[in-house]
């Protein structure tokens, strides 16, 4: 009413205006702004370098998990008892599994004295023996560096040859195939010799002899004798595997079998994932509450060196509000500025402690954009009281100071 | 005869922290468009609490204040910041100049608040600058700027969006003699083109340059007789 009276306009203060004011007044008090905003730089590039580093990590694990082991699933009695799981009928019900690419039996018999010769001078080495057969083979897929690998005519014909790993080959003495070990006091046929497997790595340190070999020294053997039922899967086809070949092995009592496969690589990344995550979420919450207490405190100090300056705005016609938002807008400016910085801070930190372990640094945008606004967030919740304050200030202070 | 601008009737301050302080007795006063009044009187006398009360930058304890015959004291205060902002003109002892932004800026920040694009206000305070005989400096940090030409910024901050009314407390405090008379010479320029001027001083040679002279002592405000406003004609 007196306004129009007096031909006034409404006093305002544009956007435009109000960003640059926050602006100016951020700029030209640099080491003011970059203290108050420290917290939050701090809180961000912790947050984003927790999780880009866990990622990383993560990825890392996923990426250097043994793609074989991952195909790898084995089934064993649960009892000691009639190994009619191991029957090819029995076997020949696991291969038709979907996903099973070859699968075999194994019986492993406890260690007994292996040696070139017989008689005086000889002597043996304490070796473990296991027989495999053809499709066990195959799964274990031993590398022969001299020699052969067993054929269905060995197994089915109970043949006496045996493949010795590279290391026993050498403790015996042997160094061409065709040549006899003997094994307690039975002469077998040394037809390969093997330095290295593809799976069950346990196998570089057993003689190997075909499976119908070594059933009859199962039936005489004096210690424990282990049977299991090893299997090659598709890539990613473990786990499902897994969960079906008890029922296929003994479909009668699957309880008798008990399965391993290994474990689930992304099962372990998500797990990893998961706790970092939580880790993450905790000490940002607590970077972001650290953040927010420092730009609060720094702005109510500032109110108070800045007296003099509202003072003066107050004077030349700004109304409180103007003043309220003046504030909010440089503590929340500040605070997306400060989580910007940390979260670019913390990029550079996940990228160069990738970098110097060589591994592939993995960064979230998403991670990135949530620190700024939550910076954003914090300026906002930081600058609320003291701007408040500000907007008690009286105009007489301009000219009290 | 001119038109009233500001009439002051009863009006009275009073500080109430601890003991009550009666910086103002009821005082009636009436400042006229061209006008160019100095109030004087000791430290302490109550000089500032009148200006403040003119300038709309505190509020009476009692009495009627108005403005080109609006009453502005039971008004809603944003009234009194509109008339603040768009009508009055404040140059202040410590020039309150912001640090970090250059002069222009700090002109331009007088006309913030108001209805004025940016490109205008740049103008406007390019144009005050140069009144002030400034513009060279116009992109200087106040920092770099001798006292003098600080105030002469803060002049022309208030003067960029030409108020009715130009209100000055004790503009001349901080400077030497030379400075002073520079200022002086500044503000009389300003009324002799038009421009209503209060000054707050203690100093009488700063008092003498005003046309109507009024003095306050122990809050009470009296006004030279009119006969000793005419012994500035020489
Ligand atoms: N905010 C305040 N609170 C209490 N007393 C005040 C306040 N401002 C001024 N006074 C008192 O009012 C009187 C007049 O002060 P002021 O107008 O500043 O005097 P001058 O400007 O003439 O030196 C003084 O006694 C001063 O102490
Ligand atoms: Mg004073």
């Amino acid at each position: 009413m007196g306004r129009a009276e007096l031909g006034l306009d409404r006093p305002r203060l544009t956007v435009a205006d109000l960003l640059r004011e926050a602006w100016l007044s951020l700029a030209g008090h640099p080491a003011r702004s970059l203290l108050t905003a420290l917290g939050t730089v701090l809180g961000a590039a912790a947050f984003v370098a927790t999780l880009g580093l866990s990622s990383t990590l993560a990825h890392q694990v996923a990426d250097s998990f043994d793609v074989r082991r991952a195909t790898e699933v084995t089934a064993r009695g649960a009892r000691a008892d009639a190994p009619s799981w191991q029957e090819p009928s029995a076997l020949a019900r696991l291969g038709r599994l979907n996903g099973v690419r070859v699968c075999g039996a194994r019986v492993i018999l406890p260690e007994r004295p292996v040696s070139r010769s017989l008689g005086e001078g000889a002597t043996p080495l304490q070796t473990q023996v296991s027989g495999v057969d053809a499709g066990a083979l195959a799964v274990i897929s031993p590398r022969v560096v001299l020699g052969r690998a067993f054929d269905s005519y060995h197994d089915t014909d109970a043949q006496p040859v045996v493949m010795l790993p590279a290391a026993v080959a050498r403790g015996l003495g042997v160094h061409r195939v065709g040549v006899a070990v003997f094994i307690e006091d039975r002469p077998y046929t040394v037809i390969g010799i093997f330095d290295d497997v593809a799976r069950r790595p346990e196998a570089l340190v057993s003689v190997l002899v075909p499976y119908a070999v070594a059933q009859p020294m199962a039936a005489l053997s004096s210690g424990e004798v282990k049977r299991d039922v090893v299997i090659e899967t598709e890539p990613g086809a473990a786990q499902l595997v897994g969960a079906q070949a008890a029922l296929a092995l003994a479909p009668e009592d699957p309880a008798r079998v008990e399965v391993v496969v290994p474990p689930d690589p992304r099962t372990l990344r998500q797990e990893i994932e998961g706790s970092v995550a939580r880790l993450a979420l905790v000490l940002s919450l607590v970077a972001l509450g650290i953040g927010t207490v420092s730009i609060g405190n720094a702005a109510t100090a500032g109110i108070v060196a800045r007296t003099a300056e509202i003072g003066l705005r107050r004077a030349v016609g700004a109304r409180p509000r103007h003043i309220f938002s003046q504030l909010i807008a440089e503590t929340t400016l500040l605070g997306t500025l400060g989580g910007f910085l940390g979260a670019v801070g913390g990029i550079v930190i996940t990228v160069v402690v990738a970098l110097a372990n060589g591994w592939q640094p993995v960064v979230d945008v998403t991670t990135a954009l949530s620190a700024t606004a939550a910076g954003a967030g914090a300026g906002l919740l930081a600058g609320l009281l003291p701007a408040w304050r500000a907007t008690r200030i009286q105009p007489v202070v301009a000219i009290a100071r | 005869m001119s038109a009233a601008l500001l009439t002051l009737t009863g009006i009275a301050k009073s500080y109430h922290d601890g003991a009550p302080v009666h910086a103002l007795l009821p005082t009636d006063l009436r400042v006229d468009e061209g006008d160019y009044v100095s109030v004087t009187g000791p430290s302490g006398a109550g000089k500032s609490t009148l200006l403040n009360v003119l300038g709309l930058l505190d509020l009476p304890t009692e009495g009627s204040y108005e403005v080109a015959g609006v009453e502005t004291v039971r008004a809603a205060e944003s009234l009194r910041v509109a008339i603040r902002g768009q009508w009055f003109g404040f140059v202040f002892q410590s020039f309150a100049l912001l640090a970090g932004r250059t002069a222009v800026e700090n002109v331009e920040l007088g006309m913030l608040y108001r209805a004025i694009p940016a490109r205008r206000r740049r103008a406007l305070a390019m144009a005050a600058l140069d009144r002030v005989r400034l513009a060279h400096r116009a992109h200087a940090d106040p920092r770099t700027l001798s006292g003098g030409e600080r105030q002469r910024v803060a002049i022309a901050r208030a003067i960029a969006a030409s108020p009715r009314v130009l209100f000055c407390d004790e503009p001349t405090g901080n400077l030497d003699s030379g400075n002073t008379d520079n200022i002086l010479d500044l503000i009389g320029d300003l009324h002799a083109d038009g421009q209503t001027v209060v000054v707050v001083t203690h100093d009488s040679k700063v008092a003498r340059r005003g046309v109507r002279h009024v003095h306050v002592a122990d809050g009470i405000v009296r006004e030279a007789p009119a006969a000793q406003r005419h012994q500035r004609g020489r």
